[in-house]
């Protein structure tokens, strides 16, 4: 797995790509937990990940509790018919706050209107 | 022509198939992906789509992450003893680790979706069409059952 930060005025933009799984997840845990730390918004970018597990699945959840603590915006985006696949089967699409584009992601407001399934 | 492109597209008619292997793997969390290719190319084999076969791959990891995460609280110098084999209609696979023996009551435990425990069972639970925990004398098991699909992609048609 690969990720990088990206920043746009007030937002940081995480990429990800490859395989999410445990042999990754600390390190993701720990680089969004940064990122809410410093930014008001933290938007995810999910086009280039080939594979997520229950791990990676669970390092997003545990993002989007530290940003509602911390009172950040979290936003998703980009998410390819396999990750989708893993969120549904989950069930934890509705928690999220899902979008398609970059664009849509650095516009949205603090609405949490999530994606759906 | 990609390799599992040319698995799908030349199948061995799956009534003919007898599949069996047993490995010990170590609980170093570098080995999944390996370990998911294994998963993935067999069941392309064994006539699964693209979907199922990633969902497959993915309840068969999460049991093999649980173990590593539980039994072994991600010590790298475990071991899991990991098999599988076809039956006349499924697919098997048999996991067993001499670690810490698994809560009964966390396993499927009712889960609301903001909490991060408990992913990995549901997900076994729902993909696969059996999931069994014990524990005997060689440790604690997991086994994972899968019905073979019933239009495999084998000459002949379906099953």
């Amino acid at each position: 797995m690969n990720m990088s930060v990206r920043n746009s005025e007030n937002t940081r933009i995480v990429d990800i790509a490859g395989d999410v799984d445990l042999s990754g997840t600390p390190q993701l845990r720990k680089l969004l937990f940064e990122a809410l730390k410093e930014s008001p918004k933290v938007v995810i970018n999910l086009t280039a990940i080939r594979y997520i597990d229950s791990s990676g699945i669970a390092v997003m959840i545990e993002a989007l509790k530290e940003s509602q603590r911390l009172k950040r915006q979290f936003v998703l985006y980009g998410m390819n018919s396999r990750v989708h696949d893993v969120f549904k089967l989950t069930h934890v699409m509705q928690i999220f706050q899902v979008v398609e584009t970059e664009e849509q992601a650095l516009a949205a407001g603090n609405s949490h209107a999530g994606g759906g399934d | 022509m990609p390799y599992k492109e040319q698995l799908v597209r030349d199948p061995v008619p799956a009534t003919e198939l007898y599949f069996e292997a047993r490995i010990v793997i170590s609980t170093d969390v570098r080995i999944l992906a390996a370990m998911r290719h294994t998963i993935g190319d067999l069941t392309a084999v064994l006539g699964w789509n693209d979907t199922e076969s990633q969902a497959i791959t993915l309840a068969v990891e999460e049991a093999l992450t649980n173990k590593i995460r539980h039994a072994y609280r991600n010590r790298p110098d475990g071991r899991i003893q990991f098999e599988f084999r076809t039956e006349p209609d499924a697919l098997v696979f048999l996991l067993t680790d001499q670690g810490e023996p698994p809560d009964p009551a966390k396993i499927c435990a009712q889960r609301d979706s903001m909490q991060v425990g408990g992913l990995g069972t549901h997900i076994m639970k729902d993909v696969m069409d059996k999931v069994v925990y014990r524990t005997t004398e060689e440790g604690n098991q997991v086994i994972l059952t899968k019905h073979l699909p019933k239009n495999t992609n084998a000459p002949g048609g379906p099953r």
